[in-house]
């Protein structure tokens, strides 16, 4: 029952976490702390990958849900990608998925980025 | 015809958050062995972690080292899950480490609405000296 993390940058000062195994009651702090050194206010999106994590509990929905408040109260974005049916069931448990973003895939969260990113330009 | 034999084991763990891996290791072997239905496991998963977390974290005083027993016993359609310990009186569907302060995933508690969605049944009693909670789930 061990956390994998690796982040990665993302295009426009973006980061990839990525996370692997199990966020639970034991491994949540190791999240917070990561989230705590690599995510300030010039992270413009942080994207969550669940590709690799098989388990999630409570304790990890709580670091979740801060790090979502923090990107938010940043003016940046959170996103959510490549949840396995057993985390997004948890998510769905909670009703906690409205307001999140979540993609099922790297495709359709690229798609949405390639808009975001379309829009920006619009608007400039 | 005679009632189904329940496949009964225990372990006995301390109240501390890191022995939820023994916990989970318990569980799997269980499973394989009784061959527990997949998606059950994967929920049982949850709700053991839930429940044992909040247990360990509010039946004792801090510091203070004491005891979780937890029995699995099933028969061809149910599993159920005994937690008991020695702590001040305590039912943890009604406190949990999950609560989070601005509240919109609150309601009692994110993890205890987990364990009530993922369990069929859930029954607290104080029995002298101890808390005895049952968690009792029906195969899909």
């Amino acid at each position: 029952m061990s956390l994998d993390i690796v982040i990665t940058p993302e295009a426009n000062n973006g980061k990839r976490i990525s996370i692997a195994g199990s966020l639970d009651s034991n491994t949540a702090p190791e999240l917070q702390q990561s989230i705590d050194t690599e995510i300030n206010n010039s992270v413009s999106a942080t994207i969550l990958d669940f590709k690799d994590l098989d388990f999630l509990s409570s304790a990890g929905l709580r670091v979740i849900f801060k790090a979502k408040k923090l990107m938010d109260s940043n003016g940046g974005k959170f996103l959510m990608v490549n949840l396995q049916p057993q985390i997004k069931k948890v998510f769905e448990i909670i009703k906690a998925l409205d307001g999140m973003n979540v993609f099922k895939d790297q495709e359709e969260m690229d798609e949405y980025l390639a808009a975001m990113q379309d829009k920006v330009k619009e608007g400039e | 015809m005679d009632k189904p034999v329940p496949n009964v084991q225990s372990i006995t763990l301390q109240n501390k958050i890191s022995d939820s891996s023994k916990l989970f290791d318990f569980l799997t072997q269980y499973a394989r062995t009784f061959k527990i239905p997949d998606e059950t496991y994967n929920d049982l998963r949850l709700v053991l972690e839930e429940t044992f977390v909040n247990i360990a974290s509010y039946a004792y005083e801090k510091d203070d080292t004491q005891t979780i027993s937890v029995e699995l016993k099933s028969t061809a359609d149910e599993i159920s899950i005994t937690f008991t310990d020695t702590g001040i009186a305590f039912n943890p569907l009604t406190k949990s480490t999950s609560c989070m302060e601005t509240n919109d995933h609150c309601e009692g508690g994110m993890g205890i609405h987990i364990i009530k969605s993922l369990s069929d049944h859930q029954e607290y009693n104080r029995a002298g000296q101890s808390n005895v909670f049952t968690v009792t789930k029906h195969y899909t």
